[in-house]
């Protein structure tokens, strides 16, 4: 059966698609995120202007293409994350 | 063989216990809360927040008999603390399963419970028995959590459920017999190693970092 997913696990997945994918340093653009992330366009581009503004992504803009890299606001969001998130999974309960 | 009132000393410095423990695991919850917005955190806190309480509630009543000058003899304030207790455990069970609206509702359907004409005894009792239905419901949900996550502070949560649904199984009987004596000290000390067994996460939980979800530390 799909788990329903809350607006944090869904940042959090986001923010791990980000780190995970950025192997060369240079960003992962929204294709990537998309086929990861499991959105509409349209809900993954208001959610990467939103994070880029709460400064957990930082924005890339190469050839006119832009691409996302997860920021230091971001790494230590997703810690603490899954910090809350294991504390939650104890008392059998999901983020 | 302990006399009367050294069981009476003995459950009231265990109810602290209760307070810190339940007070603690409320605190981890509400950061949880202020970083994540997580729901199901909230829920967490809100349940140890009236457990506290309500534990708190109990021992000031407990400290009562003891000394006298501080007595807190008032029916309604006994009630008060247990009814703190069962909407407690109620969160703590219903944060498992159903959504913050119902919750809300349920709450304050749980709420409004004196208003029913029972007799305090029998107010007592029924409360009991719904903080019994509560943690043995939170106690199912848990271990069909570990079934699926294999966690052993999951396991943990569980005993420590369980040692609390038999704490209250306890307290019902001994408010449906009227006996006062070896049952309850018996209820409190399930009841606090069932809590002191919850406060295991408090102790692994290792904070990491500030950083909330708009991006302010």
């Amino acid at each position: 059966m799909a788990q329903y997913r809350t607006q944090v696990r869904i940042i959090a997945d986001v923010l791990c698609t980000a780190r995970d994918l950025n192997t060369e340093g240079s960003g992962v653009g929204v294709t990537a995120l998309l086929r990861r992330g499991n959105m509409s366009y349209t809900r993954m581009t208001k959610l990467l202007s939103e994070l880029v503004g709460s400064g957990l992504l930082l924005e890339l803009n190469r050839e006119k293409i832009s691409k996302y890299m997860i920021s230091e606001k971001g790494v230590q969001f997703l810690a603490a994350y899954q910090s809350f998130e294991d504390f939650a999974t104890t008392f059998g309960l999901r983020l | 063989m302990l006399a009367q009132g050294d069981m009476a000393l003995i459950g009231d410095m265990l109810q602290f216990i209760g307070v810190f423990v339940s007070f603690s695991i409320a605190y981890v919850a509400f950061r949880g809360v202020r970083q994540t917005e997580s729901s199901s955190l909230l829920r967490l806190a809100t349940a140890f927040v009236f457990l506290g309480v309500g534990f708190l509630v109990e021992a000031i009543v407990g400290l009562g008999d003891l000394l006298p000058s501080l007595s807190v003899t008032a029916t309604a304030v006994v009630v008060g603390g247990l009814l703190l207790e069962t909407t407690g455990y109620f969160f703590l069970a219903f944060s498992h399963a159903i959504d913050v609206v119902l919750a809300k509702r349920m709450g304050t359907a749980l709420l409004v419970f004196p208003l029913i004409s029972l007799s305090v005894t029998q107010l007592q009792d029924v409360l009991s028995f719904f903080a019994f239905y509560f943690v043995m419901y939170g106690v199912v949900e848990t271990i069909w959590s570990y079934k699926r996550t294999r966690k052993t502070d999951t396991l943990l949560i569980a005993v420590g459920l369980s040692l609390i649904a038999a704490g209250t199984f306890f307290q019902w009987l001994s408010l449906l017999y009227q006996y006062v004596g070896v049952l309850t000290l018996l209820q409190i000390i399930l009841q606090e190693m069932g809590l002191l067994m919850m406060f295991v996460p408090v102790l692994t939980y290792r904070s990491a970092g500030g950083v909330k979800l708009d991006g302010t530390i």
